[in-house]
């Protein structure tokens, strides 16, 4: 007999429907499956066997074929298994047909008949074309978020089948306490001293700035950077969904946990591979740091540590916001769009911020500057030189702002940013820019004197103004006027190139 | 002088060649003792006091240099493997071809017509000289300007008015075509003008090995208004060993060395050593406490040094009154900064200053502090380095 039910596999971010198919017959005993399946899938076999049989259920001793529709594309992952279970039943007599008609299920079976979790929950749901969903108990928080679907999340084979015949109402399991509320955010009343920092620090969450932190050891700039996501907002509700998603078919996140509401920081060691950083890591291409970081922050630290290869691939995410990944068998498209945060030494001393004082030689120092090659330094709208912090500054009685006040006029710069049609200031695209950032004469006559001295460059000149809108939306005035002085003198500041002159000849 | 019975004494070596069996001079066989690898100056003047060139290259290329008295002396615990290796790279190496790679170089050897005067009186006189340029750039009174490769930009100001001063005053300026302050006086001396002094330059390598590559033209001006020196032949590369022996030529050729900048240890404390070996008026420039690269300077002064201001100093220390007056600079074109802008200057001072020390030292806010600072640099008043902001000495 034929059975069918649907179910799914995962891809990059997204789901892929799978209808499992499976034909029970006469023949020598024999179980098989096609469709493409990987070596996970294939073990299905033994799993669902034994969860049949400690479910007080019968194997059937005939020859079974199990199809994954459609079988031009990989299956990945165990979590057709209970998928598979039911639609063996149902091919032999076990379950009633119609009682498939309209279920997607996903889960895996251990070997008990106790039902696992599977990564990626949200985008497996999501997939599922069906008005009911059965789902491990664990998942089910995670299920919901889908929000179209009706979710039964269950513990054991055993209730799934005793509820599709009718026998006994679904049930209705105690779900996994929620996670204990996170830590509070590093606040930045913690930073002595530094204004500069933290005006930039300020100006890049209000924006979306791309900011470089350039500074001897000990400066304090991974203590800076850790104190940007306490500016920002939480995630709104689409961005939530997506960042949930990523997180879940990443197979990161807490268990049981729901919707993520916190924009993610992501922090990799400069020893990650590309794969790890871009994504499209095992078959089902999985989503990497830069797909967790979206709607948040991708903090790279010692960014002259990292290959010079990972650097330069950063450039087509920050440019589009996505990361597009292909591979032989499939190509996905996965989210890219955070704001990176970097810290980098000046020179392999570390010591080339203070004059006279790098005890590097020119070649070690020249290397090291051509890690960072000059486009991606460009991608950085702030870059800021970081010192050491003053001892009176470090002893002072009296800590500066802390993050709530900032993050309060960050919300309120956003929300101008929003009014203009588009996300954050640094998504303003250049032809917009006269509309929405025009410029007072005193503000243009800087402009001017400093293209034609070559202080800056025309791209630069449009970084510096969707910079000086920014501040200009930090200080509160009025966003139908244009930009003065001011804010432009103090963009431009702030993108000083931040890498030290090499010595005088 | 050891007597061997098929010598003529050096002394009657020329530039004029003396031609022996072989037709080559005796300074070829100079050249290529020279082009050995390990053969410094002084293993070079010892060979020099034993033999004549001819002899001395045949010695060599036998592996028996390590025989000659003072020769093994100098050469100390390695002396018969060092030999073993002048012989192999003697063996390989075609004299007359050598010598004939360097026929448009003015080559001169010690003892010869040639060799320039207050060098062959030098304690510690170089054997053989290479020249590119004209030798009559030697005559007359000389300055050195030597300094750090990691000199600051006022450093750098300086040095570059130093050898502006004394070139138009008809004094040569000799440096080590190093990166920073050598380079800057160097461009200095060259800014006089075509009338000014000729300047001097004295290399750690061969005269057509340009290190670092980008002083390329600075080499190529320099060999053309003035001269370039180099006690090696064409292609050696520089070691880290040749340098301060090009050090104690400096300040042989100089009448007065002044140090614009410099750490306690460097090279160009040793060009000091060497110039207070041969009693030459050393000079330093006061700095900055703070800053690492007067460190060495302001020691100097400590230790006895004359004060160097400016280039009034330097002329006084060699007897000469300022010739000619100024460019103009007495008037400085840049417009004079006001209100935010004077105060923001003043708060710089003539030390690099950060955003966040000119913020607290001002008490402006950040928006105004970069206006001013913005005109101040458009003005040419202040130049930006990264996060940190200098004067400037002159526009």
């Amino acid at each position: 007999m034929l059975a069918k039910v649907s179910s799914a596999t995962l891809l990059g971010v997204e789901g892929r429907p799978v209808s499992v198919e499976v034909h029970v017959g006469a023949g020598l005993p024999g179980f098989t499956v096609v469709g493409l399946p990987d070596t996970s899938c294939r073990e299905a076999r033994d799993r669902v066997r034994a969860a049949l049989i400690c479910s007080g259920l019968t194997w059937p001793p005939k020859r079974v074929t199990v199809n994954l529709a459609p079988s031009s594309e990989r299956k990945m992952g165990s979590g057709l298994d209970l998928a598979i279970a039911l639609a063996l039943l149902a091919a032999s007599d076990q379950l009633p047909a119609d009682a498939l008609a309209d279920l997607g299920c996903i889960g895996e079976l251990g070997l008990d008949g106790s039902l696992r979790a599977v990564p990626g929950t949200v985008s497996l749901v999501d997939a599922m074309p069906t008005a009911q969903v059965v789902v491990p108990v664990t998942c089910a928080r995670e299920a919901r978020l889908v929000g179209r679907h009706q979710v039964r999340p269950v513990e054991r084979l055993s209730d799934v089948v005793l509820a599709l015949t009718g026998e006994v109402p679904w049930p209705d399991p105690p779900e996994p306490p929620p996670p204990p509320p996170e830590p509070p955010l590093p606040d930045l009343a913690d930073v002595r001293g530094q204004p500069v920092a933290r005006q930039a620090l300020e100006i890049a969450a209000a924006g979306g700035h791309h900011i470089l932190f350039v500074g001897p050891p000990g400066a304090g700039k991974t203590m800076l950077a850790r104190r940007l996501p306490g500016l920002l907002p939480p995630l709104d509700q689409v961005d939530a969904l997506a960042a949930t998603r990523c997180f879940s078919a990443a197979g990161v996140g807490v268990a049981g946990g729901g919707l993520i509401e916190r924009p993610p920081f992501r922090a990799p060691h400069h020893s990650s591979t590309m794969v790890a950083l871009i994504g499209g890591g095992t078959a089902s291409l999985r989503p990497g740091e830069l797909s967790l970081a979206t709607g948040g922050i991708l903090f790279m630290d010692e960014l002259g540590e990292f290959p010079p290869s990972v650097v330069d691939a950063l450039r087509q995410p920050l440019e589009e916001g996505v990361v597009r990944v292909a591979r032989a068998r499939a190509s996905v498209t996965l989210p890219a769009r955070f704001l990176l945060v970097a810290a980098t030494n000046p020179c392999p001393c570390g010591e080339a911020t203070e004059p006279g004082a790098c005890r590097c030689s020119d070649a070690a120092r020249a290397r090291y500057r051509r890690r960072l090659s000059g486009p991606v330094l460009d991608r950085f709208d702030l870059r800021v030189e970081v010192h050491r912090p003053d001892p009176t500054a470090l002893l002072a009685a009296e800590p500066d702002e802390a993050s709530a006040p900032v993050a309060e006029r960050v919300v309120r710069a956003r929300l101008l940013a929003v009014a203009r049609g588009v996300r954050t200031n640094s998504a303003l695209p250049g032809e917009r820019l006269d509309e929405v950032a025009p410029l007072a004469p005193g503000a243009k006559r800087m402009l001017e004197a400093a293209l034609r001295q070559g202080r800056l460059t025309a791209r630069g000149l449009a970084r510096v103004r969707r910079v000086a809108r920014t501040i200009a939306d930090l200080d509160g005035s009025d966003p139908a006027s244009p930009l003065d002085a001011e804010p432009v003198a103090l963009a431009m500041a702030l993108r000083a190139d931040a890498s030290p002159l090499e010595a005088a000849a | 002088m050891t007597t061997q019975p098929d010598v003529s004494p050096p002394s009657n070596a020329e530039v004029t060649p003396t031609l022996f069996d072989d037709g080559l001079p005796s300074v070829a066989w100079w050249v290529a003792l020279a082009g050995l690898p390990g053969m410094g100056p002084a293993r070079l003047r010892a060979l020099w006091e034993t033999a004549s060139g001819r002899e001395a290259w045949r010695t060599v290329a036998a592996g028996r240099a390590h025989l000659i008295p003072e020769v093994g002396q100098l050469l100390g615990r390695t002396a018969e493997e060092t030999s073993r290796r002048w012989a192999r790279a003697g063996g390989r190496l075609d004299v007359g071809e050598r010598w004939r790679e360097h026929a448009e170089l003015s080559v001169s050897v010690l003892g010869g017509a040639a060799h320039p005067a207050r060098l062959a009186d030098d304690v510690e006189p170089p054997v053989v000289l290479f020249a590119s340029g004209t030798r009559e750039a030697l005559l007359g009174p000389t300055v050195a300007i030597v300094g750090t490769r990691r000199c600051t930009r006022p450093g750098a100001e300086l040095a570059h008015e130093l050898g502006l001063v004394c070139a138009r005053s008809g004094i040569r300026v000799v440096s080590g075509l190093a990166v920073g302050i050598d380079s800057a006086a160097h461009r200095g001396a060259l800014a006089a003008g075509a009338d000014a002094a000729p300047p001097v330059a004295v290399v750690g390598s061969g005269l057509d090995v340009v290190y670092p590559a980008r002083s390329r033209t600075l080499w190529a001006e320099v060999a053309a208004r003035g001269v370039v020196l180099s006690e090696y032949p064409l292609g050696t590369e520089p070691a880290r060993w040749r340098f301060p022996a090009r050090n104690r030529l400096v300040a042989a050729l100089a009448d007065v060395v002044v140090v614009v900048e410099s750490p306690r240890s460097g090279g160009s404390m040793y060009t000091v050593d060497e110039a207070l070996r041969r009693d030459r008026k050393v000079l330093a420039v006061p700095g900055s406490v703070r800053s690492a690269a007067s460190s060495g300077t302001n020691w100097l002064l400590s230790q006895g040094a004359t004060v160097a201001c400016g280039p009034e100093d330097v002329l006084d220390a060699l007897g000469l009154a300022d010739a000619g007056a100024d460019d103009g600079t007495l008037l400085d074109p840049r417009p004079r900064p006001s209100g935010d802008g004077r105060r923001v200057l003043r708060a710089i001072g003539w030390e690099p200053a950060t955003l966040d020390t000119l913020s607290r030292r001002t008490g402006l806010g950040l928006g105004s502090l970069a206006v001013a600072l913005d005109t101040l640099e458009a003005d040419r008043w202040i130049d930006r380095d990264g996060g940190r902001l200098e004067r400037r000495a002159q526009a």
